[in-house]
């Protein structure tokens, strides 16, 4: 029961907003209900976390189950889940103001935290497959939430880039429900030497497409394509969620079927890891030169997206302890640092419509203290100390180092840094003309729209601040976070 | 002096910050406090036509703050964090004027900044991999070891991964990293190109720290690289001299040439740090000759401090020119010095200081260096090359004269052809600041009267953190000693007659004029840095690019050809293509065949087509087809041919078996 009500509260409320007529006519109620139910749910996540549990619902068929277990990794993503949901639910509650036909989107959002949530408690794969397929379905609803001829047919790309992923995954899924005993999730992994014995080729083909299919989520190269597009056509805190939390859900299943299910002691050294490695560093590098390239900010952030989660990808692909420190240290910081960073896009689309760099020459005469938190948020990404991004980063770097991946482990660092490098080329110039739009600046046309100093509102500057504030203070205070990741590593390597 | 305060964060930024203090780090956390006291002082007066005032306080204590961080950090992990956020600050400062140079140069300062400190974090990366630590007291001994034991790989990178021979290689890359990240703070050569264009647009109480300390931070790094990883290695200090005596150099070189006064002092600040450099490669030499390398570690220091004296005098001087007329430019500011006795001492002794004149501070150190350049020379038996090395630093410190003379002059001695008097009238700064200044400027000659009681004891106490023997007391003022600043003094005056009168001006209607002789293309930015930047971008977008839209092209190849879900436009000749091309050739024989015929009888066209015949025709067989096909007896028939196949299959299996 305390597992089960997490995930199904938001679900019935999420149902209930989308039917009741009530709730949908007037705004207030609306949100203060969306508000409600995301404080109880983060309330219920907290005390369903506390301890250890573990609850089975029904049996699909003797050995597969639908079961939920609250175990060290699923409590820190259970938990950065709702409080990332709560955080961008607040903003949306000014942000959607200006969008129509809210009911629809705080429905589903509050559908998509229920599934999450499940998804994160999941003890089993069938049960993470089933919330992983139905994360995707109810997700689709909020990039879809514009209506446009764009909206649309990226919503389908979505669509199809998710469920052909998942489909890859299906295929490892049936290869291991034939050879594994139970899919029980156990640190360490559950799959036992001599059950493959002379299946290690097909086991290996297996895992590689799991690790494929699940990193379609994550936007990992190949399947990254629907995250520039889905991203710039849906609402800015659809965009926060779905980069910063959505895209961590691929994560999760990644390292669930590796280090959960697997055993990382049969991928270490294989063709897999190296093929991993890759593509996780192409990934990298591509994400940042596209983003390096592209004018439009929630599609740069978008691809930074890309780039950034494959550094966890990079981490956890090293199967290194210090590495997988990292990996699970960005997960945390990029989530927080993402979800700020698009809501900052969106609260310069809501003030000023303005969507495209170029535009936002002297910003910071409109809203400085959001771009002050843009600002420190981008640093945070950088990686450049004392702020957030620069720990993963030194654990990544170290653990590539210490883990014996050939000749990765030097190009990877080196890849990273490069990483860095287009990361401020990327996001530095909307702060630098921003702050410094040169003297040459005419303010006569913020003046005639009545944008100088104009914040958005405090709803939406909050969060921004908000998390700003944490990227930096968790930068400079890491210790008890790592501590933590150190001992789900500790289980599962 | 040795540490006297140690403070340990464990975990604080994740591997923890370590901070302490002794005798060198206690000298420049003085320097430090002493610079931005006089240029906060002259900042009020310098500042009050700017707007956003709390943006350059905010930005210039935390520059502070993390420059004093910088230099008490006692592993290179806090070092690098301090670095980083100095760097950041001091962004603030170069882009401050919002100019579209200031802009330009902030950029290029910020690149520099950027790609330097991700280098340095890169060499960390080996450094760490390589011993586990980054405690600069634990790094030298660790070093040593490996540097003892050539051929051998310990547990690192090298060995897991064979990607670097050995340890000393992976230790040697490692610290050439970290050499190309500080020393692109510092402004060692080829990494000094944001120095002449950053200095320009800042503000001039921020130039003078950037010049005078920021560049230190960077010297600071480059002295832990060299002292404390590689205290004697001969390679290394070759590596450091050379780099020094080309930055020595061409800093010097680009000085003169230069007619903007800041833009000058940026380039003097080059070679100084060339000269701290060569001090820092010679003490490196020394050691591993098995001498003692006193001389050249004291020399280094001394000139460090120095040369953090100098700048803050000499850049607030060129603030006050600056906050008067809004101009730099030497033709500009001709005179405007004259009748102004407090701006003239105190450039002076600036000038005086870092021209290397016996009795002030430059002089000490200078003679210092130079002295450790001539001891290493005679341990090696005076070769040539040692020869032609003396000469290099004696002609960068002639070169170092007449660039000062140059500007001396310029501001001190000659008139505005037109603005004389105007100049006259005006008076320069006020009261806070001149206190300020003078106050900066009366410490370089005390401290170069008196070198035994100041100067040796300042070098006493930081030369423990250069792991510096300690050696015999110097006469600074022997004729023996003396020559060496002489010689560069001579040089310097008859470069500054010659050339610089004589090639650098030009007349003009009313006296000379100096003129820029440098030609502009040869920037070592737009000329190669840029371009090369610029190429690997493009070309890593197009790439990139490529295989970004991979899956994307698949799936819309497939789209357009194998899976398309476009109905195709149906148009009515298209339903009975069969009809119309039978009909078609039917008709060209008709043509044909009329046209064998004797002309007149019939024509060409008057015949009709048989086209809608055949459609008609096969529109009949279409529509009676799909009746035959939709109908049940049909089915049937099929069904029953089906069922024969079947049975005469099983019947031939049988027969087979």
């Amino acid at each position: 029961m305390k597992l089960l009500l997490p995930v199904l509260l938001p679900i019935f409320a999420g149902i209930l907003v989308l039917l009741s007529k009530g709730l949908r006519k007037k705004r207030t109620s609306l949100t203060a209900f969306a508000a409600f139910i995301l404080a109880v749910e983060a309330s219920l996540v907290l005390w369903a976390v506390w301890e250890e549990s573990s609850v089975v619902l029904f049996s699909l068929t003797n050995t597969l189950t639908i079961a939920f277990h609250v175990d060290s990794i699923g409590r820190l993503f259970a938990v950065l889940t709702v409080v990332m949901w709560l955080l961008v639910g607040i903003y949306a509650m000014a942000y959607m103001k200006h969008e129509h036909e809210e009911h629809k989107f705080f429905g589903y959002y509050l559908i998509v935290t229920g599934i999450l949530i499940g998804l994160d408690f999941s003890s089993n794969l069938i049960t993470m497959y089933v919330f992983y397929e139905l994360m995707t379905l109810t997700s689709l609803p909020l990039v879809l939430h514009e209506r446009t001829k764009e909206a649309v047919q990226a919503g389908l790309k979505y669509l199809f880039y998710s469920v052909a992923g998942a489909f890859f995954a299906l295929f490892g899924i049936f290869f291991l429900a034939s050879v594994c005993s139970s899919l029980e999730f156990v640190p360490g992994g559950v799959l036992a030497g001599e059950a493959v014995a002379g299946k290690e080729g097909l086991l290996l083909t297996a895992a590689c497409c799991m690790i494929i299919g699940f990193g379609t989520k994550a936007g990992m190269f190949p399947f990254h394509g629907w995250l520039p597009t889905a991203h710039p056509v849906a609402p800015a805190p659809a965009s926060a969620v779905l980069s910063g939390v959505i895209t961590k859900a691929g994560v999760l299943a990644v390292i669930r079927v590796i280090y959960y299910i697997i055993g990382q002691d049969l991928i270490r050294g294989t063709w897999v890891q190296t093929v991993w490695v890759v593509l996780s560093l192409a990934t990298v590098f591509m994400g940042s030169m596209l983003a390096y390239k592209e004018h439009v900010l929630k599609k740069r952030l978008a691809y930074s997206t890309v780039s950034q989660v494959s550094y966890i990808m990079f981490g956890l692909s090293l199967l290194e302890p210090t590495a997988f420190v990292g990996a699970l240290s960005h997960v945390v910081f990029h989530s927080i640092i993402k979800n700020g960073l698009f809501m900052t896009a969106g609260a310069i689309i809501v003030t000023t419509g303005w969507t495209r760099v170029e535009q936002m020459r002297g910003l910071g005469r409109i809203m400085p203290f959001t771009l002050a938190g843009y600002t420190v948020l981008s640093l945070a990404l950088v990686g450049i100390p004392p702020a957030s991004g620069f720990v993963s980063k030194w654990y990544l770097a170290t653990g590539a180092m210490a883990s014996g991946v050939g000749v990765w482990a030097f190009v990877g660092p080196v890849v990273l840094l490069i990483s860095a490098l287009l990361t401020a080329g990327y996001l530095l110039p909307v702060t630098i003309q921003g702050f410094f739009p040169g003297k040459d600046f005419d303010d006569s046309e913020l003046k005639k729209r009545k944008l100088l100093k104009r914040e958005p509102a405090l709803f939406m500057l909050g969060p921004i601040l908000l998390l700003a504030a944490v990227a930096l203070l968790l930068g400079c205070f890491p210790g008890s976070l790592i501590q933590m990741v150190q001992s789900i590593g500790a289980l599962a390597l | 002096m040795s540490v006297v305060w140690d403070l340990a964060l464990p975990q604080v930024c994740g591997l923890g910050l370590h901070l302490c203090l002794d005798g060198f780090r206690l000298v420049y956390i003085c320097i430090a406090i002493l610079m931005w006291t006089v240029s906060g002082v002259f900042s009020k007066e310098y500042m009050a036509h700017y707007k956003n005032h709390g943006r350059y306080y905010g930005f210039f204590w935390a520059t502070f703050a993390a420059t004093v961080g910088v230099f008490l950090s006692a592993d290179l992990y806090t070092t690098f964090i301090f670095f980083e956020i100095m760097s950041f600050t001091s962004y603030v400062w170069v882009a401050f004027d919002e100019r579209r140079e200031s802009l330009r140069a902030a950029q290029t300062y910020l690149a520099v900044a950027v790609i330097g400190g991700m280098v340095m974090l890169l060499g960390l990366f080996l450094l760490y991999d390589l011993f586990g630590t980054l405690e600069i007291d634990r790094l030298g001994g660790m070093a040593k070891e490996v540097l003892n034991n050539r051929e051998g790989a310990a547990d690192g990178i090298s060995k897991r991964c064979g990607i670097f021979p050995s340890s000393a290689a992976q230790l040697y890359t490692a610290a050439g990293l970290l050499l190309f990240g500080f020393g692109a703070k510092a402004g060692m050569f080829p990494l000094h190109i944001w120095l002449p264009k950053a200095h320009p647009e800042a503000p001039a109480p921020t130039s003078a720290l950037l010049s005078g300390i920021l560049t230190k931070a960077g010297v600071f790094g480059i002295i832990v690289v060299s002292m404390v990883l590689f205290e004697a290695e001969e390679a290394w200090g070759t590596l450091i001299v050379a780099l020094g005596l080309i930055t020595m150099f061409l800093g010097a070189f680009l000085a003169v040439f230069s007619i903007n006064l800041k833009r000058t002092l940026a380039c003097s600040s080059i070679s100084q740090i060339g000269f701290i450099l060569t001090g820092i490669g010679m003490s490196c030499l020394l050691k591993s000759a098995g001498e003692s390398n006193a001389l050249a570690v004291r020399g280094a220091f001394l000139h460090m401090v120095n040369h953090s004296l100098f700048k803050l005098v000499l850049f607030l001087c060129a603030g006050v020119v600056f906050m008067n007329l809004h101009q730099l430019e030497l033709n500009d500011i001709r005179g405007f010095g004259r009748k102004k006795p407090v701006l003239a001492f105190c450039f002076l002794m600036g000038a005086l200081g870092i021209g290397g004149i016996p009795l002030w501070n430059g002089y000490i150190s200078k003679t210092l260096i130079h002295e450790s350049i001539v001891e290493y020379m005679e341990l090696m038996g005076s070769p040539s090359v040692w020869k032609n090395v003396e000469w290099v630093f004696l002609f960068s410190g002639g070169m170092t004269v007449a660039y000062m003379l140059k500007l001396f002059v310029a501001l001190f001695v000659e008139k505005h052809p037109q603005r004389q008097a105007e100049f006259d009238s005006m008076k320069g700064m006020n009261r806070f600041s001149a206190i300020a200044l003078s106050a900066a400027a009366v410490i370089l000659p005390v401290l170069g009267f008196a070198p035994h009681l100041t100067m040796d004891r300042i070098a006493d106490l930081g030369q423990e953190f250069f792991l510096g023997a300690h050696g015999h007391q110097v006469s600074y003022f022997s004729f023996q000693n003396l020559k060496g600043g002489l010689i560069s003094i001579g040089i310097g005056v008859v470069l500054y007659v010659v050339v610089v009168r004589g090639y650098f001006m030009e007349k003009e209607a009313e006296g000379k004029r100096y003129v820029n002789r440098w030609p502009s293309w040869l920037d070592l930015e737009n000329l190669i840095y840029r371009p090369i930047i610029n190429a690997f971008l493009a070309i890593s977008a197009v790439v990139c690019r490529c295989v970004d839209q991979g899956i994307d092209g698949i799936v819309l190849l497939a789209r357009v050809t194998t899976h398309s879900q476009k109905p195709k436009p149906r148009q009515q000749h298209d339903m009975n293509q069969l009809a119309y091309s039978l009909g078609y050739m039917i008709d060209r024989m008709g043509d044909f065949a009329d046209r064998l015929r004797l002309p007149g009888k019939k024509r060409a066209g008057e015949r009709k087509s048989v086209i809608p015949k055949l459609v008609r025709r096969e529109q009949e067989i279409k529509v009676t087809g799909k009746l035959v096909e939709e109908s049940f007896s049909f089915g049937l028939l099929l069904f029953c041919i089906g069922l024969c196949l079947t049975l005469g299959y099983l019947l031939a299996m049988f027969w087979a078996l």
